[in-house]
């Protein structure tokens, strides 16, 4: 059983078409992050899972759930964290956590204690009775996640959950989701942001305009890009020979030979894991000595341009 | 049932701390019966009406019944508008229930309101029976109920245009009101003036109370009428409100 499963999934908002069609699916207990530009459909995927919104058609099952034959059901054992928390001005912190818990079957014993951790945990402590109006952006975001730390439902949702929070505060958030699956949540992430994607993901799903463009692990996404990992080489002395140029370019996942300097090279390979080697043998052979090798490997932003043609950073803003 | 009141009383207590906007208009209902309606009812004389301050306290309190549907109706829409409705529909609790928290939450507010007034109205009026203090009580709230899901069911509007919503809502509340029997008797409106009123739910409201509270029964509507009329509002547009909820807001993007 997938923890999520969706099938031809549409959703349509008058003309426009957020969702066309989408086939979708979440391992248990695995982080699944969805990644894309805004207006990707991300969120409305989102909020379908988490029965906010009713899909035009298709079907999409939580946990072998229906969300659209038992939505309630759905609910008792999905939590949201939203891209905005808003809507409770004149509330504090601990009181939404405390609503929250109490509205999710979390027992008052253990929600006192565990409201206390989280805030501390997240840094919202000394911000717990100050009114949600008075708080400022990051602190409603960590609230909002927060929410999904009491929670700790069986299938959990972020979107965008460190968007407006400061680095460190970032690192604070992926540490506690990555904390919730190990306590055995499935967690589902749509993101915008490249380094939080590559930290949380254990697969990444790329959505471009409402399709599911390509779905694999960070580093499957990123062996699949020709000539993505580059290889910068230095040699101890300067090498103008042609002949071991084209012997560099014929190693199995070349893409592309470029010399920098006399003794510099760029090399554009496929995975530089099992090139490094080959190349290591080469230069044996040929009795070259190489004083520095330094492998720079794509990011996942690479990996969205190559795959839609699209650079992620500049959409995600747009 | 126990995620409904919790529900209801994450709002409820905050319109509580401190309750300003329900002691301003208790003060707000004192100043006009003792102050306007004082001086009004000397300048109204009828044979039916032996003291128009009690008539017009009775319609002061189907007024104020009036805007808490109206507030009710509103605040859902702030909901949609403010990024909560989407929490909301998030939590895990049926539809139903959460709509029937909104709708209950509006009938506490309606209760909290209205302990005042209908106290000093009562005293006014002295000598009543229990029952019928109880039956113009659950009038109140059916009244309530009714405009309540009268405003859910246009909030519809708001999700294209809440600017539209405010202005529909402001313009039918003032039509609602003015065209009714809340200050002034049917048989006393002019033909055109009355014709529009038997149409208004404040009409059956405000006549039903006073049936209820011992008022001239020659120039009201008859009750059982109203009580049909009243009935019948409260729960098809509760129904709409409900089918919107269900229908419309899960369709759209709402914040």
């Amino acid at each position: 059983m997938y923890a999520v499963e969706t099938q031809n999934l549409v959703k349509r908002y008058g003309k426009f078409q957020a969702l066309k069609g989408l086939d979708f699916t979440v391992n248990l207990g695995e982080i699944m992050v969805l990644l894309g530009p805004n207006g990707s459909g991300k969120t409305t995927l989102l909020l379908s899972l988490a029965t906010v919104l009713k899909p035009t058609s298709g079907t999409a099952k939580v946990m072998g759930i229906d969300v659209m034959k038992q939505p309630t059901a759905v609910r008792q054992i999905l939590g949201i964290s939203f891209q905005d928390a808003r809507g409770f001005w004149r509330h504090k912190p601990a009181e939404i956590l405390d609503f929250h818990g109490a509205m999710c079957g979390v027992k008052k014993a253990d929600r006192t204690p565990l409201i206390e951790q989280v805030l501390k945990e997240l840094e919202l402590w000394d911000a717990r009775n100050k009114l949600f109006m008075h708080l400022s952006g990051g602190q409603t975001k960590r609230l909002e996640v927060a929410k999904l730390l009491i929670q700790r439902p069986k299938f959990a949702i972020f979107d965008e959950p460190s968007s407006q929070v400061d680095l460190r505060g970032k690192r604070t958030i992926w540490e506690q989701i990555l904390k919730l699956r190990e306590a055995g949540s499935t967690i589902l992430v749509a993101t915008n942001e490249v380094r939080e994607a590559e930290f949380l993901a254990d697969r990444v799903t790329i959505l471009d305009q409402g399709k599911n463009i390509v779905c694999d692990t960070v580093r499957n996404l990123k062996d699949k890009i020709t000539g993505g990992d580059i290889v910068e080489l230095e040699l101890d002395q300067a090498n103008g020979d042609k002949e071991f140029q084209e012997e560099l370019s014929k190693i199995p996942g070349t893409a592309k030979i470029t010399p920098v300097e006399e003794n510099k090279y760029k090399a554009y390979v496929s995975v530089a894991e099992a090139w490094v080697p080959k190349m290591t043998s080469l230069f044996y052979q040929r009795k070259i000595r190489v004083s520095s090798v330094r492998v720079t490997e794509p990011s996942l932003d690479d990996v969205f341009l190559s795959c839609t043609g699209k650079k992620l950073e500049t959409n995600a803003n747009a | 049932m126990r995620n409904v009141l919790r529900l209801i009383w994450f709002d409820l207590k905050q319109e509580l701390k401190p309750p300003v906007w329900i002691l301003v208009e208790w003060f707000i209902f004192t100043v006009q019966l003792f102050i306007y309606g004082a001086l009004i009812s000397r300048l109204v004389t009828a044979p039916e009406i032996s003291n128009y301050q009690q008539f017009y306290a009775v319609g002061f309190i189907v007024m104020i019944t009036f805007d808490i549907g109206t507030h009710t109706g509103r605040h859902f829409v702030e909901d949609a508008h403010e990024g909560r409705l989407p929490y909301l529909l998030s939590l895990p609790i049926s539809r139903i229930k959460l709509f029937l928290s909104i709708a209950l939450q509006g009938g506490f507010e309606l209760a909290l309101m209205l302990t005042v007034p209908l106290a000093i109205t009562l005293f006014l009026l002295g000598n009543l029976a229990v029952l019928s203090v109880a039956a113009a009580i659950i009038t109140l709230f059916g009244l309530g109920f009714g405009v309540a899901g009268l405003m859910l069911g246009l909030s519809f509007i708001a999700f294209k245009s809440s600017d539209m919503y405010t202005a529909i809502v402001t313009g039918l509340s003032t039509i609602i009101i003015r065209f009714s029997t809340v200050f002034y008797p049917l048989i006393f409106l002019p033909q055109g003036y009355a014709s529009i009123a038997s149409i208004s739910p404040l009409t059956y409201g405000a006549d039903l109370v006073r049936f209820l509270l011992g008022f001239d029964p020659s120039i009201l509507l008859n009750p059982a009428y109203a009580v049909a009329v009243l009935a019948a509002l409260a729960v098809s547009t509760l129904g709409l409100g409900m089918v919107l909820l269900q229908r419309l807001v899960e369709g759209v993007k709402s914040a």
